[in-house]
């Protein structure tokens, strides 16, 4: 695999080289492989094809490719215009130079990494930018793309409510119209309302198989990197792969397979993903999350047989957090819920620095559990950085607390 | 209210309190005719308003303190809708402002301390900090800030008071209003964007109402809206008046002069206070006095200011015969004066409330820039890269570019944080700036 590759396999190169001289033996196990598809070492026999793989794959069957920013986005919607949403976190590890000659050192490294990636090779396979409005620093990256950063992709910003009730719904409604009627102009294809909604019908199949996935999780012969790399395959698989590869790893659901110290992950993204296999290697298990990239974006199917209307139901029905304005109470209800029906025994904030609204739940949430004397440890990271020894041994630390 | 609470709070915010705050003015004034604070060779005296100022704040926040005895209390951001909340008899808290009084009373890094204490981290806004010390601790140098019966966060300034109030509504148990407000992309906003904050502004007068236990009345809203539309405009006119040459009142006395326009938009004596101000300004020009004695250099700020070396900057400034004519900041509380239209109703008000400066895309800003320097004949800018206000910051770095490239006017990014000194250093400002003085030939 050569550099180029390993890039568009979301893959950071010098991190790979890094790690090739580390004792992380087991991560190669969970690599793509020359194919670009990620075997899994588990007794689960399941083969998740590579980013690029599958960008190409999308490609070459005539289809283009979004870049979608996180963190919430109406799959279905791409879809239905021939479009495959590859989703963009960061990307972690590659060169931030391009963003810091645009943003200030307080912005965060996701956001920085993005607009760096935007001038990557790799980047030459998205044929449209779309950024989610998830908070201030991605507003602000929104407007720089669109004013000026010059990309040869088009951006489509799209506004997240936070309201709450039905004029959030209403909105976010309109909001979707808006995106489509962009789509239609860009494409010059307007698809029937029917196209429409069989496309969010397999958006909320994928959606289903993932959560319940999740819900299984004790159930699945997968350790806790290779879960993850299954999970997060969402972000870049069609639908129907991602649920056929998804029924697979249900049909060898087995009696509770798994071990290790539960605990609960909460913060934005598991990067870098050498962290869940350290995890792993210090007794610990991730039983659960309240991660942006996974647990928050477990979406239940829409209601309205309007497929707009739908999105948005869809979307509005995830788990409580900051990105939709839900108060702090339900985010702690939300989080105590996942602990009462995981069996976690602490919950490790896995926080990225500069991630403001992340900051300003953390107290309340730690004290809210301390009061149930449920365990907590705050972790701070940044995206472009190797997994720190400081992290290690405090995560080490606090599973020998809860042990 | 008890007769002992009514005797108490009439006492203390009717008779007592006023009478020494005026007593506190006049001492002021004498002191400041007998020896300036700040250095008389190289500024203007101060306006004598801006002792009114003082006092005028001065019992903003003296009824604040007693305020639960009386009346509602609505804590609401710096943008948020405040004529429906006053229309309803509201004691209107803008912790916004708390926090800049702190940040200028040098107590804001003591107050934040208390709040990292608390887990909050050095990483999120100064003023979020400063205020939840102020939570935590009960200093404040206002006395005492008076419990909030209902919350009121509207994100058209940021997302992050959407963040911080839901920290409010969790520490006090009150009902959160966040009128939220899509950020604007394009040169307009979106129909569906309008629709959308209308329909929240109506869903926040019937909590408001349930709150306040009263109905709002039309009339009353039309009133506080047309006093909010004088105050705005006479702010506008007064920092139009820095097209003249010296100009007569620096964006550092702007900074010092806007607290009643935010928190005291909507009352009869803010427009009084501004009518007169403009008046004293008038007189100034008619003078030919200048904000600085010997201008040579006029510049434009922006950003949220340094509040807590504010005199650092207008003496180091001042010295060069350097005046602050413009600030986008102060600015943002006069732009949206035409846009606000009494008799347009919740229509006009969504409209105006989804326009201020910081909810529109990192061109209009630098558009606006470019406006000011035309309109106040400006010869560079500085960029305050505010650690504490990234919607403000982020495209900074891009829009000094665009000032020195396409509009060759000089600009300087500026590293500091609008509240907590920590993130200020002195040797460095000091130095860049003197870069820049040098550069701008002054």
């Amino acid at each position: 695999m050569d550099e180029d590759q390993a890039l568009s396999e979301g893959i950071n190169i010098k991190k790979w080289n890094d790690r090739k001289n580390s004792n992380f033996a087991s991560f190669y196990a969970n690599m793509p492989n020359e194919n670009g598809a990620i075997e899994m070492s588990s007794t689960l026999q399941l083969s998740i094809p590579g980013r690029a793989d599958s960008i190409r794959s999308f490609k070459a069957n005539g289809g283009r490719i979004a870049g979608v920013l996180p963190i919430h986005y109406p799959r279905a919607l791409f879809r239905a215009f021939n479009i495959l949403p590859v989703e963009i976190w960061g990307p972690p590890g590659i060169d931030p130079v391009f963003g810091s000659a645009h943003l200030q050192a307080y912005i965060c490294s996701i956001v920085r990494n993005a607009l760096s990636f935007t001038q990557t090779k790799s980047f030459q396979s998205v044929d449209i930018l779309v950024v989610p409005h998830a908070c201030d620093s991605l507003q602000g990256l929104g407007s720089i793309l669109l004013d000026f950063v010059s990309i040869d992709q088009p951006v489509i910003p799209l506004y997240l409510p936070r309201s709450g009730g039905m004029n959030q719904t209403a909105f976010l409604e309109k909001e979707f119209e808006t995106v489509y009627q962009r789509l239609e102009s860009w494409t010059g294809y307007s698809p029937s309302q029917d196209e429409m909604m069989q496309r969010i019908l397999n958006e909320e199949e994928a959606d289903q198989k993932l959560a319940s996935l999740h819900k299984q999780r004790k159930n699945l012969s997968l350790s806790d990197i290779e879960f993850y790399r299954l999970v997060r395959a969402r972000e870049f698989l069609t639908a129907e792969g991602f649920s056929e590869i998804a029924q697979k790893a249900h049909d060898q659901v087995q009696d509770q397979v798994l071990d290790g110290i539960p605990i609960i992950l909460s913060g934005i993204l598991p990067e870098p993903m050498a962290l869940l296999e350290e995890i792993s290697r210090m007794g610990g298990h991730i039983v659960a999350d309240d991660l942006a990239c996974s647990g928050r974006r477990l979406y239940p199917p829409g209601r309205s047989q309007e497929s707009f209307l739908r999105m948005a139901e869809s979307l509005l029905g995830a788990a409580p957090s900051w990105s939709w304005g839900s108060p702090i109470q339900d985010r702690l209800e939300h989080l105590l819920t996942m602990i009462q029906t995981s069996g976690a025994r602490g919950v490790v904030f896995y926080n990225i620095k500069f991630c403001e609204p992340e900051l300003f739940d953390l107290p309340n949430l730690r004290r809210g559990l301390q009061e149930l004397a449920i365990p907590s440890t705050v972790v701070e990271m940044d995206i472009n950085d190797p997994l720190s020894n400081q992290t290690l041994t405090r995560i080490e630390a606090f599973l020998e607390m809860i042990a | 209210m008890s007769a002992g609470d009514w005797l108490r709070y009439t006492w203390n915010v009717k008779y007592l309190g006023p009478a020494a705050l005026r007593i506190n003015r006049w001492l002021s004034e004498y002191r400041s005719r007998k020896d300036p604070r700040w250095n008389p060779e190289y500024l203007a005296p101060p306006l004598r308003t801006s002792f009114r100022n003082k006092e005028l704040v001065g019992r903003h926040w003296l009824e604040g303190r007693y305020a639960n005895l009386n009346q509602k209390v609505a804590w609401v951001t710096s943008g948020a809708p405040v004529e429906i909340f006053k229309a309803l008899d509201y004691y209107v808290l803008y912790p916004e402002n708390h926090a800049a009084i702190c940040g200028t009373a040098r107590v804001a890094v003591d107050l934040s301390s208390e709040a990292e204490s608390a887990g909050y981290s050095r990483d999120i806004c100064s003023y979020a900090r400063t205020d939840f010390g102020t939570l935590f601790s009960g200093k404040t140098p206002v006395g005492n800030l008076p419990k909030p019966d209902i919350l009121v966060a509207c994100t058209n300034i940021c997302q992050t008071v959407l963040f911080w109030y839901r920290v409010l509504a969790y520490h006090f148990d009150v009902p959160l209003i966040l009128i939220d407000t899509p950020f604007v992309y394009y040169e307009e906003a979106s129909p569906h964007a309008l629709a959308y904050v209308k329909s929240q502004l109506e869903q926040a007068i019937l909590v408001a109402e349930r709150v306040a236990g009263k109905r709002l009345k039309e009339g009353r809203l039309r009133e506080v809206a047309r006093l909010s539309k004088m105050a705005s405009e006479l702010w506008l006119e007064l920092m139009e008046r820095n097209t003249h040459h010296p100009a007569p009142i620096s964006a550092i006395d702007q900074f010092i002069q806007m607290a009643p326009i935010v928190e005291m938009r909507g009352d009869p004596v803010t427009v009084d206070f501004y009518a007169a101000m403009l008046e004293e300004v008038d007189r100034r020009i008619e003078q030919g006095i200048g904000a600085v004695r010997n201008e040579r250099k006029r510049l434009l700020w922006d950003n949220l200011p340094v509040w807590y070396r504010l005199r650092y900057l207008a003496e180091f400034l001042g010295e060069h015969g350097i005046v602050l004519v413009a600030s986008t900041y102060t600015n943002a509380w006069g732009e949206l004066a035409p846009m606000i239209d009494p008799d347009g109703g919740l229509d006009a008000m969504a409209r105006a409330y989804t326009y201020p400066i910081l909810n529109r895309s990192t061109w209009y800003k630098l558009e606006t820039m470019r406006q000011m320097i035309e309109k106040y004949d400006l010869d560079g800018v500085i960029l305050h890269s505010d650690r504490s206000c990234k919607p403000y910051s982020i495209g900074q770095m891009d829009q000094r570019d665009r000032l020195l490239k396409e509009f060759d006017t000089p600009a300087l990014l500026l590293e500091a944080d609008h509240n907590d000194s920590r993130s200020y250093s002195e040797e460095q400002v000091a130095n860049r700036l003197a870069a820049f003085v040098e550069m701008l030939g002054a």
